[in-house]
């Protein structure tokens, strides 16, 4: 809080960004995730949104010179169980060629299970807490909650007054993730799922948020969950697609990709939809036993 | 009779009036040798009187020396004051052209769309905007950013300033056949700085900073604009008493109203677009409730129309409603037949998947 202004010329110029631990995608998002900011991560289910998620909570312990933030993290899940199993995996492949960590990092990512928006809201003291004074080798600078559409899937009926109390704790939620991101320069990470959408093709196009006029995965329309709402509590939206693709059509495209490439089937993408800062575009990616990669093309 | 609102004795009053002299015009070109003498007056204190008057007719000036209530204006006064102005470009052409020359100073206009249509870029391309020099058809002043939603980013800033110093040389060269003395002296790094920028997070600092800024802008008088992105976001939260939210929010817009008029500035508010319940449909409509609609003196709408972003001038008692496109670019608002981001980042629109999500 401030009423005297801030001179934008002691900041740093760009914002301070948390590397996704592959250089494509960092690409993309001209260096990552942005702190002081609220990131949602929209896809359906299988799309990877949690593998990105662990690997930022790994890759966001990294040194500020490898694109990293030196921090450790506030995982919050929704869905039971935690992937442990896949963090220990990643952060082993993680651990090795990055000798910059010195002790596990899976010591450094701080895991806490939320099963409704009111039981979110009441920890937020507790976190805020926790972030003042760190009891943590690193400092916390990041907070992913995966999902936040789960927290409002059920208590909530399709009667104007009940989405009226959804969109006011939507904004309650958002308004403090906002601050506590601003007071300690996190980066915040939200993911969201998609729901199908229904309706004329043109029908609500004067409501599109962002920069695609409609949303495809796994050859359906879709559209992210929790509404234009939710859409108006975040700073940046990102879309991951999956898309199944029939092997060998393509010959020409098989032949630039490896093998480990080749063996699946699916093709994975994924889109600035809006960013104060980004301009549209999109990259392909894939899921490996390594974790998630960019595919430059 | 105008004499006899100088603040002067009433013995030199009487002077003034039986010498003939009952208007402010007719001492205005005047000598003080000329007055001295009409008046059987010594030399110094005809000075003193003529000092009074001119500052009188100065002080009047602006007012309109024809108003009875002190204050107050004739329209053909405002008209002509209007006029005097530079209206603040949007960078783009055709949203200026509806706007009718650009964003007005001394107004509140309210700008609303959907998430992702450029709200913030606008807001960034105005911060950088109001600081075009006379010299160059802008206003030179300083710009007020109220960020609420966090959503400013300086990177973007300093992108969006770039481009203006290149478009203000490349004018210069036109204009002055470039002409190396009057190079253009802004540098992107003076843009950011002119920009006060406040972060807020919740309505009570909104209202706080709203509060000051009379006093802030007093002792900053070349503030020209003061954008507050957005007015909406922390009155969307938990807010039990509507008719509480609607009192803050129309005292705020009270204030600002204020704030342009008296400081001769513009005043930018964004907002947000929600859903509302009209005859069993759910339609489209700027969020904060009726009331508050009556608040800004403009109302525009941005919105998406096919893959072409479009402003729409909803509300305003001097423009007819009329739409026109605009695009955001990596140089900030532009007209829209410019419409291109630089393909530095991997844009992929040659996978037949790419092409088919734009397609809609």
């Amino acid at each position: 809080m401030g009423l005297t202004p801030e001179n934008l010329l002691r900041r740093p110029i760009t914002t301070q960004k948390c590397t996704l631990g592959c250089p494509v995608l960092d690409r993309c998002l001209a260096g990552g995730i942005p702190c002081n900011s609220v990131t949602e991560l929209v896809a359906e289910s299988g799309c990877g949104k949690t593998q990105l998620c662990l690997q930022l909570a790994l890759s966001a312990q990294l040194p500020l010179s490898h694109g990293g933030l030196s921090a450790s993290s506030l995982y919050i899940h929704t869905e039971l169980p935690f992937p442990y199993r896949r963090l220990q995996q990643l952060s082993r492949t993680f651990h090795h060629p990055h000798s910059v960590l010195r002790c596990n990092p899976c010591d450094s990512i701080f895991v806490h299970a939320v099963h409704n928006a009111d039981q979110l809201l009441d920890i937020m003291p507790h976190i805020e807490s926790f972030l003042a004074e760190p009891k943590t080798q690193l400092p916390i600078k990041l907070i992913v909650i995966d999902s936040i559409a789960a927290l409002f899937r059920s208590e909530f009926d399709n009667t104007p007054s009940d989405l009226k109390r959804r969109s006011s704790l939507f904004f309650k939620i958002s308004g403090k993730l906002k601050s506590l991101a601003k007071r300690f320069s996190l980066a915040v990470v939200v993911t969201n799922q998609v729901v199908d959408f229904i309706g004329e093709n043109d029908g609500i196009n004067g409501m599109r948020p962002g920069n695609l006029s409609s949303l495809y995965s796994s050859g359906r329309r879709v559209c992210p969950a929790l509404g234009l709402a939710w859409s108006n509590c975040v700073n940046s939206r990102l879309f991951l697609s999956r898309n199944e693709e029939v092997i060998g059509e393509d010959k020409a495209l098989a032949d630039t990709c490896d093998r480990d490439y080749l063996c699946r089937q699916t093709r994975r993408q994924l889109y600035v939809v809006f960013a104060p800062h980004l301009p549209e575009s999109s990259c392909e990616f894939v899921i490996s036993k390594e974790g998630v990669f960019g595919v430059e093309r | 009779m105008e004499v006899g609102r100088l603040p002067i004795s009433a013995s030199q009053r009487g002077k003034l009036i039986s010498a003939g002299y009952t208007t402010l015009s007719s001492l205005s070109s005047l000598s003080p040798s000329d007055l001295a003498r009409d008046l059987n007056i010594p030399d110094g204190e005809a000075v003193e009187i003529l000092k009074v008057a001119s500052l009188t007719n100065r002080l009047d000036k602006p007012d309109g020396s024809h108003a009875i209530v002190n204050g107050a204006q004739t329209a053909w006064d405002m008209l002509h004051e209007e006029q005097l102005f530079p209206r603040l470009t949007t960078s783009c052409a055709d949203m200026d052209g509806i706007l009718g020359g650009g964003i007005n100073c001394k107004e509140v206009t309210e700008i609303g769309g959907v998430p992702g249509i450029g709200k913030t870029q606008l807001g960034i391309q105005l911060a950088v905007n109001v600081q075009i020099p006379v010299d160059y058809g802008g206003l030179g002043g300083k710009a007020i950013y109220i960020d609420t939603e966090g959503s400013f980013m300086v990177e973007r800033a300093l992108q969006i300033a770039e481009a203006c110093v290149v478009d203000m040389s490349e004018y210069n060269d036109l204009l002055r056949k470039g002409n190396r003395s009057c190079q253009v002296k802004v540098q992107p790094n003076d843009i950011l700085e002119n920009i006060f920028y406040f972060r807020i997070c919740s309505y009570t600092e909104q209202m706080a900073l709203i509060n000051y800024l009379d006093k802030f802008i007093s002792e900053h008088k070349d503030v020209k604009i003061v954008i507050v992105d957005s007015v909406t976001f922390h009155f969307r939260q938990d807010f039990e008493d509507l008719a509480l939210r609607t009192r803050l929010l129309s005292g705020m817009a009270l204030k600002l109203m204020n704030l342009a008029r008296n400081y001769n500035l513009a005043v930018v508010i964004f907002n947000q677009v929600t859903t509302k319940y009209i005859e069993g449909s759910f339609q489209l409509a700027l969020a904060l409730g009726d009331s508050w609609s009556h608040s800004c003196t403009n109302r525009v709408i941005l919105y998406w129309n096919g893959d072409e972003r479009y402003a729409y001038i909803d509300k305003s008692p001097s423009l007819r409603s009329a739409s026109a496109p605009f695009a955001v670019t990596s140089k900030g608002i532009r007209n829209s037949a410019s419409n291109s981001w630089p393909s530095g980042i991997s844009i992929e629109n040659t996978s037949p998947r790419s092409s088919s999500i734009r397609s809609g």
